[in-house]
Parts: structure tokens; C-alpha cells; sequence
């Protein structure tokens, strides 16, 4: 007869809870977080000798599987904005809106876009208030709809999203030319007002089409 | 034939081993499969980014680093001029920023862990499931939650096949969207009036074939799944379904 007493409750109970615990993982119910590689335990041709984007690839000597295309390529459908961030009367002759329609459609798109890229700093509502502005004691971001930013033509204010301005990086590699005329037409709209084309109408037929 | 203290070694050892060895196989055998092993894989990157504090408390969107997610295969990690966008001056000077500005200055790509991965053999592709309404967080979790990324999900081919079979109850107008498509992370009520914003115009186009057109949207809106069931463009094709093995395997 064995003595209630007797037994080892404290390594029953612990015993318990780790059977809870080591059932619960292997079920999939608990999760072990862990920084080990994961076990692999058949390799059925998981990892392949091919490149893979952004991945290391000892093929290559500086192992980037990412080559560097031949200088002065540009990827189909996107084009390499010319002009520094100082062009600015080149931007008023050179900035054109290639036929993007203000419709429905491109302005939610164009809310989109300026709430992944503009909000950041610039706020949802173009105020400059934003939560990295507020959190990072950022002096200096501009209210986009003050009557200066108003006041500015479509041209220029597309020449400042992909040449950047003062502390705003270009952000021509984030943001397609459509994708920007969009966002203008959005910005528009935040500010109320219609904006205007560019300072410079006389434009050539040339430097209004699109390069794509 | 043999002594009755042997015949008993026998059995308690036969039964000790056998219980051993019950107990080895199934740790081995549900350890390693992929949705207890990968699952919380959480590696120790380079630079000690965190989610939480840049997608969580920040709220700068996915797509803000991640960009050209949605038209791509790969979701790319950002470049170092993505992180200097900011850190030329915020916390400019900070040491947990070294190796940033380090590739910064030299060219040379910080050496980030890759945590989410299919085999070679599968084919992930990011856009395709964007444009078919999937949102980020069904597969890579509360990402904005996490001060370290883990893995969330087990990305087995059951896993995969558990939506492709269905894919309509995970569609948009099944449940609720994240902010992928209009660039508010997790604000109730500016996502789900701005995500009717977005895919108002959408399904009117699909509906109404080209009506909504735009020439020099090179693809966005010609992309579009055609098929649509009760209005909702439905990634399912009666010929070819998503749950065909050359949907992924090719």
C-alpha cells in the first residue's frame, strides 16, 4: 500500500505541467520561439544552387545574387527623373502630366500613396503634425496645405517628390510616375484648391510626353 | 528455460526501451515538422530593428520600407537609403545604428536573417496575393506587435492549401482588411471606410469591363482577377483553380 504521504507531489506536478507544455509545442498550441535555424530533418531539395532575390549566392564573388544591371539601364515602364534638386525652373518646363485622369480611381490610389509615403512625416491630413514628427521632435516639416504649398504648380510640387527638398529625400525609387501624379491630385484635394499646371505653359510636345 | 529473474529483466527492459523509444519518435517526428519547428523561429538580426516601435507605435506602413511589395514576386528588404531616409537624422549618432550607416557609406548590403521562406521547388508570389486581397498579417501575423520578428505561420504546402482550396472566406468582403491597400495601418475606422474607397472603384471596373481605365496605370488596373463571385473579384478560375499543383510548382 503505498502512502499518500509519501509520494512526490512536487515532481508530479512539475512533471504535469511539463508534459502540458511539451505536448502543447509539439501540437503546434504553444509556440517555441527559438533562435536556432529550424530543423531540417530531409533536405528534399529545399535549398537550391539558384539566385534568389536579395539572398547570398556564392556563385558571384561578392555573393550579391542581385547583379548590378550595365550603367544607364532603366527598368521597362519606369524612367530616371533627370533633374537635381536645385532644377527647379528646368522642373517647371520639364514636368508634365502624361494623361493620368483625375478619376475615382486615382485619387483613392493617390491617398494610398500619400499615406504610405507622405504620412509618415507629412501626416494623414498633409497638417505636418505626424506621429515620427511628434515622437522625434522633428522641427521643420512644412504644412502641405498652407497657402505657400498651395500656391506651388503641379510641375514643381512632382519635382519635389522625385528630387527631393531641404531634409526630404527623392523618392523616385518608391514612387512611380503615375503614382505621383496621383498623389498630386490627392494633395489637391486635401488642400481644396485646383492648383495649377506649371509657371511655365509654354511647354514643348517633347518634354511633356512621358520617356516610358 | 531461463531463470524468473531474467524473463522479468526482459519484460521491464522490453518496456522501458519500447516506452523510450515511443516517446523519441514522436519528439522527432512532430518536432521537426515545419509547423512546430519553423514556427517561432526568431533569429537575432544584425541591426536590432524593431517592428513594434517603426510599424506599431510609428505606424509608418509595410509598404513604406517593403515597397513594390505589391507588384512584385519578392517583397523586398529595403535598401540603406530607405533607413537613412530618417536616420541621417534621427538617432543619427545611435550605436545600434553602426552597421546602417556603415553600408551606408560603403556600398555593402547589411546581412539581414531571412526568417519566412518556401522551398526552392514552391513559388511565392507577394503580388499575386495582394492583388487577391490577401493582407500581410495572414501570413506574417501581428508583425506590429513584435520587437523581434518570428515566423508565424508554418508556410507548409497543407497550410497553403488550406486557403487555396477556399480562397473566398479569406478574400475581402469575407472578413475585415488590413491597411496594405490604403496605407492605415490599424485605425478601425479610417480602414475600413478608406478600403471602400479603394475597392469601390475597383469592382465597378471589373464589372463594368473598362470603363475605369487608365492608359498610363501601365497594368494596375488591368491586372485584375476577372473572375468575381457575388461581386467580389475571386481569384478562382473554373478551369485552372488555385489549388492546382502548376500553381505554385513551376
Amino acid at each position: 500500500m503505498i502512502s499518500l504521504r509519501k509520494l512526490p507531489w512536487f515532481w508530479i506536478v512539475v512533471g504535469a505541467v511539463a508534459s502540458v507544455f511539451v505536448v502543447g509545442v509539439l501540437a503546434g498550441k504553444i509556440t517555441w520561439f527559438s533562435e536556432e535555424r529550424p530543423v531540417e530533418f530531409l533536405d528534399n531539395m529545399d535549398h537550391q544552387f539558384k539566385a534568389i532575390p536579395q539572398s547570398a549566392n556564392t556563385f558571384f564573388t561578392d555573393r550579391k545574387s542581385v547583379r548590378e544591371p550595365v550603367e544607364g539601364t532603366v527598368a521597362r515602364g519606369q524612367d530616371v527623373y533627370p533633374l537635381g534638386p536645385g532644377d527647379i525652373d528646368a522642373a517647371e518646363g520639364l514636368n508634365r502630366n502624361p494623361g493620368v485622369p483625375k478619376t475615382e480611381f486615382v485619387l483613392a490610389r493617390g491617398q494610398n500613396r500619400f499615406n504610405v509615403f507622405c504620412s509618415p512625416c507629412h501626416n494623414y491630413d498633409a497638417h505636418g503634425e505626424s506621429r515620427v514628427a511628434v515622437r522625434g521632435q522633428w522641427a521643420g516639416i512644412p504644412d502641405l496645405t498652407r497657402d505657400e504649398t498651395k500656391a506651388l504648380s503641379n510641375a514643381r510640387i512632382y519635382h519635389i517628390i522625385s528630387a527631393g527638398q531641404n531634409l526630404m529625400p527623392s523618392y523616385a525609387d518608391k514612387i512611380s510616375t503615375t503614382d505621383r501624379w496621383a498623389i498630386i491630385y490627392y494633395l489637391r484635394s486635401l488642400q481644396g484648391v485646383e492648383g495649377t499646371e506649371s509657371t511655365t505653359p509654354t511647354a514643348t510636345a517633347d518634354a511633356a510626353a512621358p520617356t516610358n | 528455460m531461463f531463470s524468473r529473474r531474467f524473463d522479468m529483466g526482459v519484460k521491464v527492459g522490453g518496456a522501458v526501451i519500447g516506452t523510450v523509444a515511443a516517446a523519441v519518435f514522436l519528439v522527432v517526428y512532430f518536432g521537426v515538422r515545419n509547423d512546430v519547428a519553423d514556427v517561432g523561429y526568431r533569429p537575432q538580426q544584425p541591426v536590432p530593428f524593431s517592428h513594434k516601435l517603426h510599424a506599431g507605435d510609428l505606424q509608418i506602413h509595410c509598404q513604406y520600407c517593403h515597397a513594390g511589395v505589391e507588384v512584385s514576386a519578392h517583397s523586398p528588404v529595403p535598401s540603406t537609403q530607405t533607413c537613412m531616409n530618417c536616420h541621417t537624422l534621427v538617432k543619427s549618432e545611435s550605436p545600434k545604428l553602426k552597421l546602417v550607416r556603415e553600408s551606408y557609406e560603403t556600398g555593402s548590403p547589411i546581412e539581414w536573417v531571412r526568417i519566412h521562406k518556401v522551398p526552392d521547388y514552391a513559388h511565392f508570389n507577394h503580388s499575386r496575393h495582394i492583388r487577391a486581397q490577401i493582407d500581410c498579417k495572414s501570413c506574417h501575423g501581428p508583425i506590429e506587435e513584435m520587437g523581434v520578428v518570428s515566423q508565424y505561420k508554418s508556410l507548409t504546402m497543407g497550410w497553403c492549401l488550406d486557403c487555396h482550396r477556399n480562397p473566398e472566406t479569406r478574400i475581402v468582403g469575407a472578413r475585415p482588411i488590413s491597411g496594405i491597400f490604403t496605407g492605415v495601418l490599424h485605425d478601425p475606422k479610417t480602414f475600413m471606410s478608406d478600403s471602400a474607397a479603394v475597392f469601390r472603384p475597383i469592382a465597378a471596373q471589373v464589372g463594368e469591363s473598362r470603363s475605369l481605365t487608365v492608359p498610363a496605370y501601365g497594368g494596375w488596373e488591368t491586372d485584375l482577377p476577372k473572375h468575381h463571385v457575388d461581386g467580389i473579384p475571386h481569384p478562382k478560375k473554373a478551369s485552372l483553380g488555385p489549388d492546382n499543383c502548376s500553381t505554385c510548382h513551376y
